[in-house]
């Protein structure tokens, strides 16, 4: 319960400092403040009298800063420059499809990537831990705007196996309830489910392979390290002289330790998996935030950055600390972070 | 009884000679090390290596294929790209600005990090606890996001997106230098020479400082390839690098509007920073398991 309570008080710190200093944002983007915090172009002097009474901006900046806290509790994010919609609208159907790709990367790295981990930690030095350490080295070490490239100009144009952009084929009308594709179409019910989810499994194909290939390359080292090192511990030589079986001594003792210090590892995964899943977006126009705050940026659009960067690190940042949190619930004697190397 | 052997002299190897003989005995990590010595060469003497003002533009040699074709030349190893440049001479040229600016910022964002790190480390209580916490939910935030929101207050430019690289591998390089520091104090070296009455400072330049070194080392490869790959993905989104300069990233954001006619020049710029990427991690990954069997012999 303490544990709980504390990492409460820091979650909700942490917003509160990212929620500054998206505040601060305002004032340090070129152009005017009231456009870069509201979105709106005011039409004449008397507009914008009226917006600046509407946004507190003539008081002092922490009034400013409480006024500018409770509309954003309220949902009133303010407007994006260019397309003039509403920024929360925007963000929550960009949002999810992004975080439905970083979630099939992570579920294939963490399917692939925990069972081949563990076989090369247990099979240490040996021909098939180099074989699996080597290719799994070259994994981690793509550049992934590349090996997407490569992926299209390979798969989408050589082959013609995948479709080159998007989420879905336009000849299917997706109504969106919750933002996942593969939920929305399951939820549809003027379409035709089987075909609708092929293609939508096509288009999902490539994107998720590229960012696969990277989190499941680090995944594979990390759970090795990981293993090898649970493997040195005198436990471990004790189980063994109990008489467990192999499979005994695995499952009981190896398993359960080594996985301990990669869950915190897995919560710095995550920051980079969602990094790559916002550069894999813009190569395959995959409407998600990544290619959303790219797009904001080409096209300086201030107001959509500064709540897109607040909807992202929000993200990030509760994910990363439910992740600590779950790992401190597990192993509660755990008192400092005790993370594994790559 | 001691022990004492007739026939092996007496020899000790420094730690730094046992680490080298251990880092030579994996040949992988040597040939890695190797490719990062070209990468290197090509990025300190780009001028000399380089055939090509790597921004010359030669209509009368608009994409020629690399020599290895049946259409290519010998004067253009590599080929030409949409303008006319010789992509060899803008590669080596590349690896000058890729490289050069991502050693340079890992070296800015080490120092400042260390020291910061430092004082974390050595601070308790609240103070330290708060100031932990608010790191770690820093580190989470992805290093492009802080490079968007840089480019967006600074305008692009590869100096601005040399700081929002550096600006997010700092963070690391605090936890790892806090959560050493933390360890090291509780160590028994430590109390003996605080109980000799070293300060702060003493205590870390003279007892902490050098057994920090290894860990930045090794921190510092691995910052290294996320830097590379960091430098070359802003180059690329076009956040970076401005076009004329020829940065790896932005070669290949070049090389895409004509990648169905000249496939090389997505392939080779793209090959480069997975090779001096793939020969980071190499080396890193060989100092790392090098510096673990020295410590465990």
């Amino acid at each position: 319960m303490r544990i709980l309570g504390r990492f409460g008080i820091l979650f909700s710190l942490t917003l509160l400092v990212l929620a500054i200093f998206s505040f601060a944002l305002a004032y340090l983007f070129p152009g005017d403040v009231l456009t870069n915090l509201t979105g709106i172009i005011p039409q004449n002097d008397a507009h914008r009298e009226l917006l600046i009474q509407k946004h507190r901006l003539d008081e002092a900046y922490f009034f400013q800063f409480v006024h500018y806290l409770s509309e954003m509790l309220q949902g009133n994010w303010g407007y994006s420059f260019v397309s003039g919609l509403s920024l929360k609208e925007e963000i929550g159907l960009a949002l999810p499809a992004t975080i439905e790709l970083a979630f099939y990367a992570m579920f294939i790295a963490i399917v692939i990537g925990l069972p081949v981990g563990c076989y090369a930690g247990l099979k240490s030095y040996t021909a098939a831990d180099y074989s699996i350490n080597s290719v799994s080295m070259v994994g981690y070490s793509f550049p992934v705007f590349w090996l997407a490239l490569l992926f299209i100009l390979l798969f989408s144009l050589e082959l013609n196996i995948a479709p080159l952009s998007g989420r879905i084929s336009l000849l299917f009308d997706v109504p969106d309830k919750t933002g996942f594709i593969l939920i929305d179409i399951l939820l549809a019910d003027n379409i035709d489910t089987s075909l609708a989810l092929r293609d939508a499994f096509h288009h999902l194909l490539l994107p998720t392979l590229a960012l696969s290939v990277i989190s499941t390359a680090s995944m594979i080292r990390m759970t090795r390290r990981s293993v090898i090192d649970v493997l040195n511990r005198p436990y471990i030589t004790a189980a063994r002289s109990r008489g467990l079986s192999r499979w005994q001594t695995f499952s009981r003792h190896i398993l359960r330790n080594a996985l301990l210090p990669v869950l915190p590892l897995l919560a710095i995964q995550i920051t980079s998996l969602i990094t790559n899943a916002m550069i894999v977006e813009t190569l395959f126009s995959w409407p998600g935030i990544g290619s959303w705050l790219i797009q904001a940026i080409y096209q300086r659009d201030y107001p959509a950055l500064r709540v897109g960067m607040l909807a992202v690190a929000t993200v990030v940042i509760m994910l990363t600390i439910t992740i600590d949190l779950f790992n401190r619930l597990i192993d509660p004697s755990r008192d400092k972070y005790e993370r594994a190397t790559v | 009884m001691p022990q004492f052997s007739l026939y092996e002299e007496e020899y000790h190897p420094s730690p730094l000679q046992r680490t080298w003989r251990e880092f030579t005995s994996s040949h992988i990590a040597v040939l890695g090390l190797f490719v990062l010595a070209i990468f290197l060469i090509f990025a300190l003497f780009a001028p000399l290596i380089a055939p090509f003002n790597p921004v010359e533009q030669n209509i009368d040699s608009l994409l020629i294929p690399p020599s290895w074709e049946t259409n290519g030349t010998i004067a253009h190893l590599f080929g030409t790209d949409a303008l006319g440049r010789d992509v060899f001479s803008r590669i080596i040229y590349g690896c000058r600005v890729t490289f050069g600016s991502s050693i340079l910022l890992v070296i800015i964002a080490m120092l400042i990090g260390v020291s910061i790190g430092t004082f974390a480390g050595m601070m308790s209580g609240v103070r330290s606890s708060v100031m932990n916490h608010l790191l770690d939910a820093l580190m989470a935030i992805p290093t492009l996001l802080i490079a968007i929101i840089i480019v967006a207050i600074l305008g692009t430019g590869l100096v601005n997106s040399m700081w929002a690289i550096t600006l997010a591998l700092i963070p690391q390089f605090i936890h790892y230098t806090r959560s050493f520091v933390r360890s090291e104090m509780k160590k028994e070296y430590v109390l003996a020479s605080k109980l000799d009455g070293a300060n702060a400072w003493q205590l870390f330049r003279h007892s902490i400082l050098p057994n920090m070194i290894e860990m930045l080392v090794v921190q510092g490869s691995l910052a290294l390839s996320i830097a590379v790959i960091d430098v070359s993905a802003l180059g690329f989104l076009n956040l970076g690098a401005q076009p004329p300069l020829p940065e790896l990233g932005a070669i290949l954001a070049d090389g895409l509007d004509v990648a169905y006619l000249a496939p090389w020049n997505v392939g080779l710029p793209g090959l480069s920073i997975f090779l001096m990427v793939l020969a980071i991690n190499i080396v890193g990954d060989g100092l790392r398991s090098a510096l673990r069997k020295r410590v465990s012999h």
